[in-house]
Formats: C-alpha cells, sequence, structure tokens
C-alpha cells in the first residue's frame, strides 16, 4: 500500500503537476513514517475495537440509565449522584481499600524475600523457583475450593493447627464478617507472590556484581548492600511491580467471587463484584458502568502518583 | 475436485434457500397451525442430564410432524440468564426459549424481549400452576408456565425407623419438624446421622417465610417476617440437628450428598430432586433406602392436614417467543408453547420425572408410576395438593431486594449478624438501593 502511495505520487509529479518542491530526504521519512505505522496498525486496530471504543462507550453509558434492551436514556449525572449516596457503593469502595492497603505492601515483601532466597546459588534452585510460581497458574476455582476446606472453623486444618498451638477461640475465617477479607488477603497474597517474585527475579539479575563487590570491600553489612545497592537498582522493577501490583488488587474480583461471593453479608463486597453484581445480575447497566469509570479513575490516580513520585525519585 | 467442492456446496444452498421460501410463501396463508414443514429453535441448558427440552420437542414433533424443535444448548446455571441476555440484545437468541426465573421474566418483558401470548394462555387450564405470574402490568401475557416445582419436605424412612420417630403425616407444623430434628440428632449422633439438612441458600428460609409468613410482602421494605424462621434455622443449626452454614459453604456440601448418603434424614427441597434422586439411587451415587415426600411443615395448624392445602412456595419456569421470530413461525411457536403447557407437555415432562405446571389426576398418576418414586399416599398428596405461592413475585425491584437479602443471609446464618440487626439493615438498604418502603 505504501508503494502504490509513492508511485501514484510521482506518477502525478511526473505529469506535471504543480507539486511543491521538497527538501531531500523527506520522501523517505515520509516512507519511514509509513512502514512504521503499518506495524503497530494491526495491534492499533484491535486495540481500538476491543478496547477503546468499548471504554469510551462505557463513559457514555455511565450517563445513562440501560437495561440491556432498547436504547439508553440519558440521565446526565444522575449515576454519580447516586454513588454518592450509596450505602453499598461505599463498603464496596472501604473493602476494596482494605483489600489493597493490606495486600500490596504484603505481597511484595513476600515476593522480594522469595526473590532474594532464590536468586542464590544453590541447588534445585529451579525447583523452588517453579513451586513458588504453581499457585499463580492454578485454577481459581479448585484454590478456592481447597483454601476454603482449609479455613473451615470446626474442621480446617488451619483451626486445628491453630487450636492445638492454645489458641482458645480460633477465627471463623470466610465464615466470619471479621475473619473473611483477612482470609481473602491471605490466599491472594499466596497465590500471585509467585508471579511477581517471577518479575523481581528478572530484576535482580541486572544488579550489577561489582557493586555489590565493591561494597563488601567497603565492609557494607548484607543489610546495608540490600538497602544502598540492590533496593535502588530494583527500583525500575519495584516500580513496574506496584503499578501491576496495586491495579490487580483494586480489580480483585474472581478471587474473592468464588471464595466468599462477597459475603457473609457485604464484609468482603469489592467494588469489581459490586459491578457484577449492578450490571450483570440487576441489569441497571447505566449505573454499573458509572461504578466502573469510578474504579477506573482511582486506578489512574493511583498510578499517576506513583509514576510522579518515581519521576521524583529518579530526578 | 478441490474446485467443484465449494459450487456444490453453493448449489445445495440455493436450492435449500428456494425450497425454505416456498416453504415461507405457503405458511404465509395458515393462522393457526402451520402447514409445511417448519423449524422452530428452543434454547435449553445442560442437554445431556436436562432432558426436558429434547423431550417436549421430540413429543411435540411427533405429534405435528410438520414442525421440528432444535434444541440450542446454552450454558448452565446463573450462566443462562446471561448468555440469554445477550444473544436477545444482539438478536441471536432462539424462536422459543426458557424464563428460568421470574425475576428474569420481569428484565425480559420490560425490555420488549417476549411475544404477547394472551391467546395461548386463555386456552390452558386455568388450574395450570403459575399461569397468572406471567401476567404483566398490561393485562397481557407474555409466557406460559410449562413445569412448576415446589418445595416439599424429602425425608428417609428408614432413619426415621432406625431413630424410632414418627414419620410425617401430612400434619406437621415447623414445630413437630424442629422436634423430629432434634430426635432423630439425639437418637443417631452416634453415626453421625442429623435429623435435617438446610441447603445455604436463601430460599431455604426466606421461601417459607414469604409464602407462610403473616403479611409477608417481598417489596414491602419490612422484613420482619423473616425473623421467626432465622431464629427456627439458627437454633436447630446451634442444636447440632442440621450441618451448620460454615461447613455448608467451606467444605461445599451438596443437599444431594447430605440426603442421598443418608447423613441427614429430612431435606426441605423442591420437586426437581425427585429425578435426580431416583437416577442417583439407580446409579449407586446415592444409597439405597426408602424415602418419601411429604408437605413442607406449616406456619400453623389452620392449613396442615390431608383434607387442607399445604401452603408453600416455588417459581414456574415458563416458556417465552422472541419477537425477532419469523412471521411465518409464530403460529407454530404458539401452538409449541400451547402443547408445552397442556396436558400431552405435562404427560410427556411427568414420564421423565419432572414435575410440569399442570399437575392433575392423570399427571400425578404418570408420574407415580415411574421407577424408583414412592408409591405412599402421603407422597402422591404432596406432589400433587400444594397452594405455591411465588418466591419472586413480578415486579422491576425484585432482583435487588432478593440480593440484599441473601446478603441478610449469610449474615445471618453464619453469625455474623444478629437477626433484627440483620433485618433492620436489609430494610434500609431496600429503602435506599430499591426506593421502597
Amino acid at each position: 500500500m505504501a508503494t502504490n502511495a509513492v508511485e501514484e505520487r510521482e506518477l502525478v509529479a511526473a505529469a506535471g503537476a504543480p507539486t511543491p518542491r521538497r527538501r531531500p530526504g523527506s520522501r523517505l521519512k515520509w516512507r519511514n513514517t509509513l512502514i512504521g505505522w503499518s506495524f503497530i496498525l494491526p495491534n492499533f486496530v484491535g486495540f481500538t475495537i476491543l478496547t477503546l471504543v468499548p471504554v469510551l462507550i462505557l463513559f457514555y453509558m455511565s450517563f445513562t440509565n440501560w437495561n440491556v434492551f432498547g436504547v439508553a436514556q440519558w440521565t446526565g449525572v444522575d449515576n454519580y449522584a447516586r454513588l454518592v449516596q450509596d450505602g453499598s457503593y461505599h463498603k464496596a469502595l472501604l473493602n476494596t481499600l482494605y483489600y489493597a492497603v493490606v495486600h500490596i505492601p504484603l505481597t511484595l515483601a513476600a515476593a522480594l524475600g522469595l526473590a532474594l532466597l532464590l536468586n542464590r546459588k544453590m541447588r534445585g534452585v529451579a525447583f523452588f523457583r517453579t513451586v513458588a510460581f504453581f499457585p499463580y497458574i492454578t485454577s481459581i476455582v479448585a484454590i478456592a475450593v481447597v483454601w476454603n476446606m482449609l479455613f473451615s472453623p470446626e474442621f480446617g486444618p488451619i483451626n486445628q493447627f491453630l487450636t492445638a498451638l492454645g489458641v482458645d477461640d480460633p477465627p471463623g475465617w470466610t465464615t466470619s464478617a471479621t475473619w473473611a477479607m483477612p482470609a481473602v488477603i491471605i490466599v491472594g497474597t499466596w497465590r500471585e507472590m509467585g508471579y511477581y517474585m517471577l518479575l523481581l527475579l528478572a530484576g535482580l539479575q541486572t544488579v550489577p556484581a561489582e557493586l555489590h563487590e565493591a561494597a563488601r570491600m567497603d565492609g557494607a553489612s548484607a543489610w546495608q548492600r540490600f538497602l544502598n545497592v540492590t533496593l535502588p537498582c530494583l527500583r525500575p522493577t519495584m516500580f513496574f511491580v506496584t503499578v501491576m501490583l496495586t491495579i490487580g488488587s483494586f480489580k480483585v474480583f474472581d478471587l474473592i467471587l468464588v471464595m466468599t461471593n462477597g459475603g457473609p453479608g457485604q464484609s468482603t463486597l469489592v467494588l469489581s463484584q459490586y459491578i457484577w453484581q449492578k450490571g450483570f445480575v440487576e441489569n441497571q447497566f447505566g449505573y454499573a458502568s458509572a461504578v466502573s469509570v469510578s474504579l477506573f479513575l482511582i486506578c489512574i490516580a493511583v498510578t499517576l502518583f506513583q509514576f510522579f513520585w518515581n519521576k521524583k525519585k529518579e530526578a | 475436485m478441490k474446485r467443484t467442492t465449494p459450487i456444490a456446496i453453493g448449489a445445495t444452498a440455493a436450492v435449500a434457500l428456494t425450497l425454505t421460501a416456498c416453504g415461507g410463501g405457503a405458511d404465509g396463508g395458515a393462522e393457526t397451525t402451520a402447514d409445511g414443514p417448519v423449524t422452530l429453535t428452543l434454547a435449553g441448558w445442560s442437554l445431556d442430564s436436562t432432558p426436558e427440552f429434547q423431550t417436549l420437542a421430540d413429543a411435540y414433533h411427533e405429534a405435528n410432524p410438520d414442525v421440528t424443535v432444535d434444541v440450542v444448548e446454552y450454558p448452565a446455571g446463573n450462566d443462562y440468564a446471561t448468555a440469554m441476555t445477550a444473544d436477545l440484545a444482539a438478536g441471536t437468541a432462539p424462536d422459543v426459549y426458557v424464563l428460568k426465573n421470574l425475576k428474569d421474566f420481569v428484565t425480559y418483558s420490560n425490555g420488549a424481549q417476549l411475544l404477547d401470548v394472551s391467546d395461548v394462555v386463555g386456552e390452558l387450564d386455568p388450574a395450570t400452576g403459575g399461569l397468572d405470574q406471567y401476567e404483566a402490568e398490561d393485562g397481557k401475557s407474555y409466557a406460559v408456565p410449562y413445569r412448576q416445582d415446589s418445595w416439599v419436605l424429602y425425608y428417609d424412612k428408614d432413619l426415621f425407623a432406625q431413630a424410632g420417630v414418627a414419620e410425617p403425616d401430612g400434619s406437621w407444623t415447623w414445630d413437630d419438624y424442629d422436634q423430629a430434628a432434634q430426635d432423630i440428632s439425639a437418637a443417631l449422633s452416634g453415626d453421625g446421622v442429623k435429623g435435617t439438612y438446610l441447603h445455604n441458600w436463601q430460599s431455604t428460609v426466606q421461601g417459607f417465610a414469604l409464602a407462610q409468613g403473616e403479611d409477608a410482602d417481598l417489596l414491602s421494605g419490612d422484613y420482619s417476617y423473616l425473623a421467626p424462621y432465622y431464629e427456627r434455622a439458627l437454633a436447630l443449626q446451634d442444636a447440632g440437628a442440621q450441618v451448620d452454614f460454615g461447613t455448608i459453604t467451606t467444605n461445599t456440601l451438596t443437599y444431594q450428598g447430605e440426603f442421598g448418603l443418608q447423613k441427614a434424614a429430612m431435606l426441605p427441597m423442591g420437586t426437581w430432586y425427585t429425578a435426580t434422586l431416583i437416577a442417583q439411587q439407580a446409579s449407586g451415587e446415592a444409597n439405597e433406602f426408602e424415602w418419601g415426600i411429604a408437605p413442607i411443615p406449616q406456619a400453623d395448624a389452620s392449613t396442615t392436614g390431608t383434607d387442607a392445602t399445604p401452603v408453600t412456595f416455588g417459581d414456574p419456569t415458563g416458556l417465552g417467543i422472541n419477537p425477532k421470530v419469523d412471521e411465518a413461525k409464530v403460529a407454530a411457536a404458539k401452538d409449541f408453547l400451547a402443547f408445552a403447557a397442556g396436558e400431552e407437555g405435562a404427560q410427556a415432562l411427568a414420564e421423565i420425572g419432572i414435575t410440569p405446571a399442570l399437575t392433575n389426576d392423570a399427571v400425578t398418576e404418570t408420574f407415580f408410576a415411574l421407577d424408583g418414586v414412592p408409591g405412599d399416599d402421603l407422597s402422591k398428596f404432596a406432589f400433587s395438593t400444594h397452594d405455591t405461592r411465588p418466591e419472586n413475585p413480578v415486579a422491576t425491584q425484585t432482583a435487588i431486594v432478593q440480593n440484599i437479602l441473601n446478603d441478610l443471609h449469610s449474615a445471618v446464618m453464619s453469625g455474623s449478624t444478629a437477626v433484627d440487626a440483620a433485618v433492620e439493615e436489609a430494610g434500609q438498604r431496600v429503602q435506599s438501593e430499591a426506593g421502597l418502603g
């Protein structure tokens, strides 16, 4: 296509049409741009049709009242006004924040710990890395069934263990409004730490050995080397991991749906689930879109904050 | 060869199209019955394990050889509604589709996704269960019920005998039920048998409360009618006469396993379980034991006894017609609905152990002639006589209210929230989220 366009222009030029004189090399530039575009075009077309357009429609939908059938009615900011007063939305928002605030540092610490542990030269390191990655590739439904059994208040091994340790009144875990969220967070952390460990391991490989060596020569302790060599070198990876982890935590859905279905009561109801419930269970697609937009804005805001914070640190 | 194949396909298609066009032309004049071959599509789910759709399709085709009903498979469970909604919105749904529950019916009838079938309803037996549930606010009917399960009490005669407790006789109130559950648990706890099993669905408590409770109204915003039923369920749970809610959810217990493997002597459940239990006893998935069906226990003595009509609950399952159906197929589709909801459809369903919406003496006889169905009079009475109230009264807010009450159910049954506090919270949420009360 690119060649055709060029040929055509040449034909036109040959026919003596009044074309402005170009600087030498501009044709090459034009050609390169076209080739560049043709490279990203397949991906961009897919992105536009499957992501960009639906997202733009979502923004429009959030200002309407729509039950899937027929035409969406424009209702202005009604949905957003409703959000401000909706107790269940507030509950879902708070639960999502609870999940994110505990789950992000916990997973980051666990993943970093695992990565440091498995970054050493030792026997069977590949085996242990694979084992740590297993939870991430296991079916979420199977995970939920097994963990629910482990958490079973009366017959579960976790509570039997706690009782053996001398805990008189072990928690009810997924059957208790207080303990359901911690239980879900534990499983979420266990599931995802292997994945982030892998990313951090890749980052650790880029830390130059000579820096460690120099620090050791200067008498830095292991902790000092970790703080002043490893962590600064790992910052680009840490930034990426934190951003992905944050977005993932705010969007948590499947794990909670299969483990507790938001219960008991509304104790583990999160935003994604609330969107699903309002949209696909109650057919209030306009309102569900408004909740989605709010979740989108939260994710964008947090990511931008992390981005600028990272920039500032970099400078 | 390679070049001729597409041509052959094209030619076949052209011929087929011409033939169909001829058929369509001939159909145009017919008013009530379709003459000429017509193919209807019907939505169903889990076709391997749910034979009712194919049974109806085959029975109808046998009675009307001109009409073929093709069953299209949809996902089972809650995914059915999601997939059907998407297909209806996209205009690719089958000609005739199943309304799995009344909550969906409101969505579809409000969304103009159902054809007016008042004329079909007018010709059906007025005794058909759930007939009036499909009447919309405009006075027109948009679907017909073809099956109606209602909730009854399954009980294990062997375990009752073993515990030396008197079997249900049709006169039970909930107090009798509680007493029997506790007596059986006390007698058989050594064998790990509980008196009863209450599955973790909200229906198992709320359905009875709504049907039997005085002034109970799902859309009133006042849920105090639930309180006595929850207190009863919690008391049985605390007394160890039924498995507690937490164990059911964490260990993913199934009611089929608990009753079928004789871990519980009683089970309040919908009549759909009859066919499952027979099949599982035949295949060895369930133990071999004598069982029976009794009317569900009543709130007070006024509706007990075999000369009264016990009050229970259950939603009908309906069939509706997609308004995008071909003009030429409408008559055939309506005729199929009349067949499915009528005597012939009821007989065909009863033969495979399904409870049709129309349960007259002939249908009951067919049902109880099945291998494995208990033959005692009380079971027949429980199957055929009941005042079945809807679990999901038809209204736009029903889905929202039921979601809120589902939260109440898990909060109360898990012991996280006290009954009164949960009832009050549900009332407030219904007021702010559904605008009721």
